[in-house]
C-alpha cells in the first residue's frame, strides 16, 4: 500500500476528524483533536498492524501555545512506513488520555512525560515516578522555562515497589551498585526458597539530561553528545541523530558516506557481541570462553582505533557525512582483520557449542515469550528471538543498507519458508540469544566484506547541510547491536536543536527482564541480564 | 599485542603485553590528548577557541598571556585541532594522570610522560605488596557513566592487560575495597548511593576519578542531574583523564594512587 491508500483508509474511519500530510518521504503524519487520539492510535495499532515505536511529548507553547504529543508506529517487513498520530494537549488541565490500556509499552512513555512535562495520563494505572529520584512536584525539566542549571533539592520518598507477601517469601534488595563492573541500576527480587517469583526494576539512576543538555548546544556538538548517550552504540546512536537532521535538511549525503556508516556500524555491532559472547561464558562460570572470546575483541577494539582514532568508534559522524576517510590502507586491514576473525570466532563458536556443562546453564534459562514480547514492544535480538523478524536494517533500509544482502534468510522462497519455520522454533531462552548473536557476528562480517568492495574511491565525505528551516521536525532511526534505535529532532532557530527525542532499544527492552526471570533461580540473574544486553546509560539518558 | 601475529587464539601461547604502560603499539591516529604546539594564540583568539570547545577546555592566563588545556575536561574531539591545526595538534599518547585536579592542566610544551615505564608492572607490584600485602583490592562505581569508560575498565582484566598478575582485583563490594575507581559525572541520583559507598569502605581508602567526566562533568557538565564531578561527592585522590581513558591510561592512574598513598606515609 502506498500513502495514499493510507489516506483513504484513515478518511473512510474518521473524516475530517483526522487530518493527514506526508513528510520526509516516509512519515505520515496524522492530526487529531484529544478526544479522537487514542481511536486512531488504536486503529494505527491493531487496524493497520503497526508496532508503537516512541511517545514524543514537546513544549511548543512558544510556537503554538501548546504542548504536544506524537506517538510514533512503524510497519514491518516489507513497507517502510511511520505513523505519527499528533494531538496538542489542553492547556488548562494539563492532561492527556492514556493509551495503556490498549497497548501496555505506552506506559514507560507516559510514565516519562509525567515526570519531564508535568501532563498527567488520565487514568493510566501506573504513575509512579520513573526519571527523576527523590525530585518535589513543580519542576519539569524539559519544560521551556525550566533552566538546565536548576538545582533542586532532594525531596523525600519512598519508592512503591509491589510487595509480595506469604509464607517463605524473601525479599532481595540488589543494587544501585552492582557486584561487577556494571552501570547502576537496582532490582528488586521476591523468592521463593531459590526460585524468583518478582522482579521488579528501578533503573534511571545515571539519568544525565541529555534531552535538555542537547537543546542548549550547537548542532555539531549534539553529535558528540549523541555518542556519549551510550558508549558502546556511539555510531547507531550518532547516525540516527545526523540522518535526522539531514531529513531535515533534504540533503543527500555522499554515497561514501553512507558506506562508512555501514562500515563502523557493523564493526561496533561485532565488538559489542563478542563482548556478551564473552560475559555470558563468564557468568556461566567457563573463564576459558571468555577469555578468548575477550582477545577477539580487544582485537576489534584495536581495529576501531586504527579507523577511527577512538577503541569505541567515536567521531565517526558528523551532520551531513562522516569524518573519517577510509583509504586502500583501511581497507587492507579491515579486510585481513575481519577474515581473521571469522575463522578464529568460528573455532570459539564451535568449541562452546560442544561444551555441554555451558549450553545446559543457558537452555531454557531465562525464557521470554513471544506474547510478552509483542506487549512490551520490544526490539533487536531479544524480539528476534522469540520468532519477531525485526530488523531496522530491512524494514526501514538507511545508511547503503538498502543496496546489501543482509543475510541468506531473504533469498529465495525456499529461504524463506525455511526460515519461517526457524523462526517458529526459536523459544526466548538464553541460549538462543547466543546463537543468534553469533550469526549477527558472522553476518556483519559479510556486510563489511560488501561495503568494503564496493567501497567509494571519491574524496568527498560530508556535505554542508545548511541553514535549517526552524520547527521543521523528522525521524531519524538505526539498528544497534541491542536493537531499534528511534530519533526524533526538531529544529529551532539559527540551527540549534528545539527537541531531540532519544529512544534507544534498552528503553523498549528492559520491562522484558521481569518476565524473563520469573522461576529461574536467583544465580542466574547475571546470566538472563547479560544475554539481553540492556543498557542502563542509553536508557536512563 | 601484535597485530601480524595470526597464530590462532585457540593456541598455547602468551598474548598479554609485558609491559602494560607501553605505548608503542598505539597507532598514529588515536585520539589521546590534545596538546598546545606554539607558545601563543596565533592567528586565532582564546575566546573563538573555548567557544568551539563543546567542554570549555581551554583557559587563558592574561598575566604571562599564556593558553591553557584542561585534560579533565578534554573530551578529545577534534574540533580545536580543526579549527587551528597549527596551533593545537592531537597527539596519540595518552594525557597521563594526575593527583591533583590542577594537575591536569596543562600550558605550552609539557612532557608528556617524564618517566620511563620500563617494567612498571613490576614497580606497581612492588608497591602494592609493600602498602597492602600483595594486594590491591578495587570496587568499580559508576556514577552515571556512558558506558564507555566500563568498557575499558572491563579490558583491564581481559587476558591483553590482566591486571591480576599485579595483585590487582576487583571486588563485589565496598566492604572488602582498599580503592574506588569512580566513572561518571556524579549523576544526582547517583548521590546517595556513591556517598554510602564511600562510607562503606574501610579506611584507609583511595578514591580515583576515571574519564573526562568524572574529573569535571565532561561533556555532561554540572546540571540540574549532574554535579559536575566526582570530588563534588567524594574527596578524590588521582584524576585520570581521557574519553574514555584506555587500558593505559588506567594502568598509570593506579600506579599514580599508590604512590600517593606510599606518600602520605612517609
Amino acid at each position: 500500500m502506498d500513502s495514499s491508500t493510507y489516506n483513504l483508509n484513515i478518511a473512510a474511519k474518521f473524516g475530517e476528524n483526522v487530518k493527514t500530510e506526508l513528510i520526509n518521504g516516509n512519515e505520515i503524519h496524522m492530526f487529531a483533536n484529544t478526544g479522537d487520539i487514542i481511536e486512531l492510535c488504536r486503529f494505527v495499532h491493531s487496524d493497520l498492524g503497526c508496532r508503537l515505536l516512541s511517545v514524543i511529548c514537546n513544549d511548543e507553547r512558544q510556537i503554538t501555545g501548546m504542548f504536544v504529543l506524537r506517538y510514533v508506529f512503524g510497519k514491518e517487513n516489507g513497507e517502510d512506513v511511520f505513523f505519527v498520530a499528533t494531538s496538542n494537549i489542553d492547556g488548562k488541565d494539563n492532561c492527556f488520555p492514556t493509551l495503556t490500556q490498549y497497548i501496555p509499552s505506552a506506559s514507560l512513555y507516559e510514565r516519562e512525560i509525567k515526570d519531564m512535562f508535568g501532563l498527567i495520563p488520565k487514568g493510566s494505572p501506573d504513575q509512579r515516578p520513573l526519571l527523576l529520584h527523590s525530585w518535589p512536584e513543580g519542576n519539569y525539566p524539559l519544560r521551556k522555562d525550566f533552566d538546565i542549571k536548576t538545582k533542586v533539592p532532594k525531596s523525600k520518598e519512598e519508592y512503591p515497589f509491589l510487595k509480595v507477601a506469604g509464607d517463605g517469601i524473601c525479599e532481595i534488595p540488589v543494587g544501585p551498585v552492582h557486584a561487577g563492573i556494571i552501570e547502576p541500576g537496582h532490582f528488586r527480587f521476591s523468592t521463593l526458597g531459590e526460585n524468583i517469583i518478582n522482579l521488579e526494576t528501578r533503573l534511571f539512576y545515571t539519568h544525565k539530561g541529555v534531552e535538555k543538555l542537547a537543546e542548549q548546544m550547537p548542532m555539531e556538538d549534539v553529535v558528540l553528545l549523541s555518542e556519549r548517550i551510550a558508549g558502546d552504540e556511539s555510531v547507531a546512536n550518532s547516525t540516527a541523530l545526523c540522518q535526522a537532521i539531514e531529513k531535515i535538511a533534504k540533503a543527500k549525503i555522499p554515497k561514501k558516506a553512507a558506506q562508512t556508516r555501514t562500515i563502523c556500524a557493523e564493526m561496533e555491532r561485532i565488538y559489542n557481541h563478542l563482548g556478551t559472547l564473552a560475559g555470558l561464558s563468564t557468568d556461566a562460570g567457563f573463564a576459558f570462553g571468555a577469555a578468548r572470546l575477550n582477545i577477539l575483541k580487544e582485537k576489534m577494539m584495536n581495529l576501531n582505533e586504527k579507523t577511527s582514532g577512538s577503541r569505541l568508534l567515536f567521531g565517526v559522524n558528523r551532520v551531513g557525512g562522516v569524518k573519517i576517510d577510509l583509504t586502500d590502507v583501511h581497507k587492507k586491514m579491515i579486510t585481513s582483520e575481519t577474515d581473521y576473525l571469522e575463522n578464529e570466532f568460528y573455532k570459539v563458536f564451535e568449541f562452546l557449542r560442544k561444551k555441554s556443562s555451558f549450553i545446559d546453564r543457558l537452555k531454557n534459562t531465562g525464557t521470554i515469550t513471544k506474547e510478552d514480547a509483542v506487549g512490551f514492544g520490544i526490539v533487536g535480538v531479544a524480539a528476534r528471538c522469540v520468532g519477531i523478524d525485526v530488523d531496522t536494517r530491512k524494514d526501514h533500509p538507511y545508511a547503503n543498507y538498502s543496496s546489501l544482502h543482509l543475510d541468506k534468510h531473504h533469498d529465495t522462497p525456499y529461504h524463506k519458508m525455511k526460515y519461517e519455520v526457524e523462526l517458529q522454533k526459536r523459544n526466548g531462552d538464553a541460549l538462543s540469544r547466543f546463537m543468534l548473536r553469533a550469526e549477527e557476528i558472522q553476518n556483519s562480517i559479510m556486510l563489511i566484506r560488501q561495503t568494503l568492495r564496493d567501497l567509494e574511491n571519491t574524496q568527498s565525505i560530508w556535505c554542508d547541510v545548511g541553514h535549517l528551516e526552524p520547527y521543521l521536525h523528522a525521524l531519524g532511526y538505526s539498528e544497534s547491536h541491542r536493537g531499534q534505535t528511534m530519533h526524533w529532532v526538531m529544529v529551532g532557530k539559527n540551527n540549534s536543536i528545539y527537541r531531540y527525542k532519544i529512544r534507544t532499544a534498552s528503553f523498549c527492552n528492559w520491562k522484558i527482564i521481569e518476565q524473563a526471570v520469573l522461576n529461574d533461580i536467583v544465580a542466574d540473574f547475571p546470566l538472563v541480564n547479560k544475554s539481553l544486553d540492556l543498557s542502563y546509560s542509553g536508557n536512563d539518558l | 599485542m601484535t597485530n601480524s601475529d595470526k597464530d590462532s587464539i585457540m593456541d598455547d601461547k602468551v598474548v598479554t603485553v609485558q609491559n602494560p604502560i607501553d605505548m608503542t603499539d598505539v597507532s598514529s591516529g588515536y585520539r589521546g590528548k590534545i596538546v598546545i604546539a606554539q607558545d601563543k594564540v596565533s592567528e586565532i583568539t582564546f575566546e573563538n577557541l573555548d567557544n568551539a570547545c563543546p567542554t570549555h577546555s581551554f583557559g587563558f592566563d592574561k598575566k604571562s598571556q599564556k593558553l591553557s588545556v584542561d585534560h579533565g575536561k578534554c573530551i578529545t574531539c577534534d574540533k580545536c585541532s580543526v579549527l587551528s591545526p597549527t596551533l593545537i595538534k592531537i597527539k596519540s599518547n595518552f594525557a597521563s594522570a594526575s593527583k591533583h585536579r590542577t594537575g591536569l592542566v596543562e600550558s605550552f610544551d609539557v612532557g608528556t610522560i617524564t618517566k620511563s615505564y620500563d617494567e612498571i608492572g613490576k614497580e606497581l607490584k612492588e608497591k602494592i605488596h609493600n602498602l597492602y600485602g600483595r594486594s590491591l583490592a578495587i570496587r568499580e562505581v559508576d556514577a552515571g557513566s556512558c558506558n564507555g569508560c566500563e568498557v575499558e575498565i572491563t579490558a583491564l582484566n581481559n587476558p591483553i592487560y590482566d591486571i591480576a598478575r599485579f595483585g590487582i582485583h576487583f571486588v563485589a563490594s565496598p566492604r572488602h575495597a582498599d580503592l574506588l575507581l569512580v566513572t561518571g559525572p556524579a549523576s544526582r541520583n547517583m548521590e546517595v548511593a556513591l556517598k554510602r559507598t564511600y562510607d562503606a569502605t574501610p579506611n584507609p581508602k583511595l578514591v580515583v576519578a576515571v574519564g573526562a567526566c568524572a574529573c569535571s562533568g565532561g561533556i555532561f557538565g554540572d546540571t540540574y542531574a549532574t554535579t559536575g564531578g566526582i570530588d563534588k561527592i567524594v574527596p578524590v585522590d588521582v584524576y585520570i583523564p581521557g574519553c574514555p581513558p584506555r587500558p593505559q591510561a588506567l594502568i598509570y592512574g593506579l600506579l599514580l594512587a599508590i604512590d600517593k598513598k606510599l606518600d602520605r606515609k612517609v
